[in-house]
């Protein structure tokens, strides 16, 4: 007779993986990718391409060079690429998207132990250092299927004050990060997360709502706070960055709290300084205080004593 | 209105196909093992010889010192050996192997108990050997024991079932109504309760109605209903469902005047108290893919596995796993001749496939565990906790994440996306716990 298998129980599983978690994602992904290339041409797909092999091929060799095991099956790279890829716009050369790759997956991911254990979101913090590093990485291009009369990103005519065609926005028919612009197709991603059980939707809805609310309070303008909502890359960094598990904190209610946190610090940039987008900087910065809602944040357990 | 958390449940498949199949009593096997650690607490001690003709009901080995629990003969024939044998667990126990003569003849000895007090009851109890036949196999003598020290005001009986596959509570209720109520009856009598509450899941309508009509009058006996859910009938989970309680850090559930008892050992105790026959047979779920026809068994405690599913009417395809128990917490066994034991509610047999062993991957924080945990941990926390190489830092850790307050149902493991031994990784934590205390306060003195 064949050996019996002896192991610890439980015996039986939700079948939940990590791979399953992160094809999912891309999955999620797929629409705003195709809205990508349908608005800003094949342009985008050589920034996709770029950011997507230079992720895995960077992870393979870390993993070769440090001898550790090989992580790529788990498809947290090609993520990590490929949001990274719709952060930016068709104007970023090729060669920048590699270096800006790179920094993302060794420096953010790999060389804090891989997945799970960086504290910043890789794609994020590649786009901010890319954003620092190089010229400005979301403006400068615009659409291929329109004709548009200026190559100001939303936010930056916003910032003119001038007004905005709100289904324009909704398309995505106008300058900026390939990914950031088509808020139907994010929607459509965000949709297949909540059916998926991926994601709840406590974070893109708390993130999206403070940011509006504020606006809404400030200006006392609807369709000021509607374009702005619209605008730039509010929907993708809060559907897809600040929903990361990693960074982002483990329970319902300090994800909430992050949401939060998020929301505000994107008004405050948007509204009071100079530079348009605040998105990153406000995931980025609260990634940094994830640990501290984490603690403040723990649920008490039943029948626990302190 | 009481506002009142909701205590995270999993749904998983409830797969309880033999609840419509009639328990079968399975003709008499060859030999029973029947090792002297069927119970928890210290093992019995045999009482019988190598060579020893015994009886069905016949007491074979004697309550160790403290908590322990007899042990008797389940088939009528001779003592065969008396030696150590390796169980599942990989600790070995000794075990009394009795060649059946396929008589099954009674312990002529056998009567009812008679008593007149509750310390009587309690040494009836005590010699009927029933144990928490629900998996626990805790004394059940030890459980009622707390009455000389704590005024009990509710007796929860525990019909909940919430793992999947095993029916075999419901089917003690079914079939065996009325000793389930005389069960409830010596109870309440006996503890002096107010109230024996039944607490018994939605998906058991058959059983509901027979203790409902079984019941009707008795303004004490309460039936409770509770959603299908795992893990429902974990105490602490029934008990806050059921009474709204928390049983707290180094608190005892019968300091709150609460004791749950499982339903198929009151039956069995009821039983003893009518025939005094003692615990030695039970009813079995045989289950799971590798088996060709899921049914119910009564069979002599003992019996080896193997038996068992060969008087099932066999297996389909050979198993990749063989548990004890049901597939959330039950026990993989390494061979079927292992025998079944006092708290074997079923023996589920999974395919080779369903066996596969997944290789854990890095923690990706998703958060199911924390969301999924009944009692409010963080799993995740815990698991980093253990992988702490400095031993203060561990224990420091484990303690603020409360790792005592873990109720070891899995619904952790069962969710992590990257196949972490969670719960497994709680276990060795409050493993851990106990050993750091109990040194240091050595050391402290």
């Amino acid at each position: 007779m064949a050996k019996l298998t002896v192991s610890a129980a439980p015996h039986i599983h939700s079948g939940a993986s990590t791979n399953r978690i992160m094809l999912d994602v891309l999955i999620a992904l797929l629409p705003a990718t195709v809205a990508s290339v349908v608005i800003f041409g094949l342009k985008s797909l050589i920034v996709i391409t770029a950011c997507v092999i230079t992720a895995l091929v960077g992870e393979a060799l870390f993993n070769i060079v440090t001898k550790r095991k090989q992580t790529i099956g788990d498809f947290s790279a090609v993520v990590t690429g490929l949001l990274l890829a719709l952060n930016l716009s068709t104007n970023v050369p090729a060669w920048q998207c590699v270096i800006g790759t790179l920094f993302a997956i060794i420096c953010v991911k790999c060389l804090f132990g891989g997945l799970g254990c960086n504290f910043a979101n890789p794609a994020i913090t590649g786009r901010v250092f890319m954003l620092v590093a190089f010229s400005a990485v979301a403006g400068g291009a615009n659409p291929t299927i329109v004709d548009l009369t200026t190559s100001a990103t939303p936010l930056e005519q916003l910032g003119k004050g001038e007004t905005l065609e709100l289904m324009d926005l909704f398309l995505g028919l106008h300058g900026g990060a390939i990914g950031e612009t088509c808020i139907l197709a994010l929607i459509i991603g965000f949709v297949y997360l909540l059916v998926r059980k991926v994601i709840t939707w406590h974070t893109p809805v708390v993130f999206i709502a403070t940011v509006f609310v504020l606006y809404l309070a400030f200006t006392g303008d609807v369709m000021m706070a509607l374009s702005q909502i619209l605008a730039g890359g509010l929907f993708i960094g809060a559907i897809f960055m600040a929903t990361d598990y990693v960074t982002t904190p483990i329970t319902t209610r300090g994800r909430i709290v992050f949401a939060l946190g998020c929301g505000v610090i994107t008004f405050i940039i948007r509204y009071f300084c100079a530079y348009p987008e605040g998105v990153s900087f406000s995931i980025l910065i609260m990634n940094i205080l994830t640990p501290f809602i984490e603690k403040w944040t723990a649920k008490e357990p039943l029948g626990g004593v302190k | 209105m009481q506002f009142r958390k909701n205590i995270s449940t999993l749904k998983v498949h409830h797969n309880k196909h033999t609840a419509g199949c009639k328990p079968i009593r399975v003709a008499p096997p060859k030999e029973v093992l029947l090792p002297m650690n069927m119970h928890s607490g210290s093992p019995a001690e045999p009482i019988v010889a190598v060579g020893d003709y015994v009886r069905v009901g016949q007491l074979i080995a004697k309550p160790g010192e403290g908590m322990s629990c007899p042990v008797h003969a389940t088939v009528s024939g001779t003592v065969s050996a008396i030696e150590p044998m390796k169980q599942a667990d990989g600790r070995s126990a000794l075990t009394i192997k009795i060649e059946s003569d396929g008589k099954m003849e009674q312990d002529p000895n056998l009567k009812p108990p008679v008593f007149d007090d509750v310390d009587g009851f309690l040494a009836a109890v005590k010699d009927s050997g029933v144990v928490g036949l629900g998996g626990a196999a805790f004394p059940l003598w030890g459980k009622l024991d707390a009455i000389r020290k704590n005024q009990i005001d509710t007796v929860l009986v525990n019909a909940a079932e919430c793992e999947p596959y095993i029916t075999s509570d419901t089917r003690m209720m079914v079939d065996h109504t009325d000793l389930v109520v005389k069960g409830v009856h010596l109870l309440h009598k006996w503890m002096n309760a107010k109230k024996v509450v039944i607490c018994i899941e939605d998906n058991k309508q058959e059983a509901i109605d027979k203790l409902r009509e079984a019941l009707a009058g008795e303004d004490w006996a309460e039936i409770f209903i509770l959603p299908a859910i795992y893990p429902q009938g974990a105490k602490q989970v029934l008990l806050y469902n059921v009474t709204g309680q928390v049983v707290k850090g180094g608190q005892r559930m019968a300091s709150l005047g609460v004791i749950i008892i499982n339903v198929s050992s009151t039956a069995k105790m009821a039983q003893y108290m009518e025939t005094g026959m003692p615990l030695v047979d039970r009813i079995v779920t045989i289950d799971g893919s590798a088996v060709k026809e899921p049914k119910n068994l009564i069979a002599p405690i003992g019996t080896p596995i193997s038996y068992l599913v060969e008087q099932a009417g066999g297996l389909s395809c050979e198993p990749g796993k063989v548990l004890i128990g049901g597939p959330m917490l039950g026990a993989a066994v390494a061979s079927m001749d292992e025998p079944s034991k006092k708290a074997t509610n079923s023996l589920l047999f999974l395919t080779e496939k369903e066996a596969k062993i997944y290789e854990p991957t890095a923690c990706i924080r998703c958060g199911r565990c924390v969301a999924n945990c009944p009692v409010s941990l963080n799993p995740a926390a815990l698991a980093r906790a253990m992988e702490s190489e400095n031993e203060d830092v561990r224990f420091a850790k484990l303690q603020e994440f409360s790792v005592g307050q873990c109720i070891e149902c899995a619904c952790c493991s069962y969710v992590c996306p990257a196949h972490k031994p969670l719960m497994e990784s709680n276990k060795q934590g409050k493993r851990f716990v106990k050993k750091y205390k109990a040194e240091h306060a050595e050391g402290g003195k």
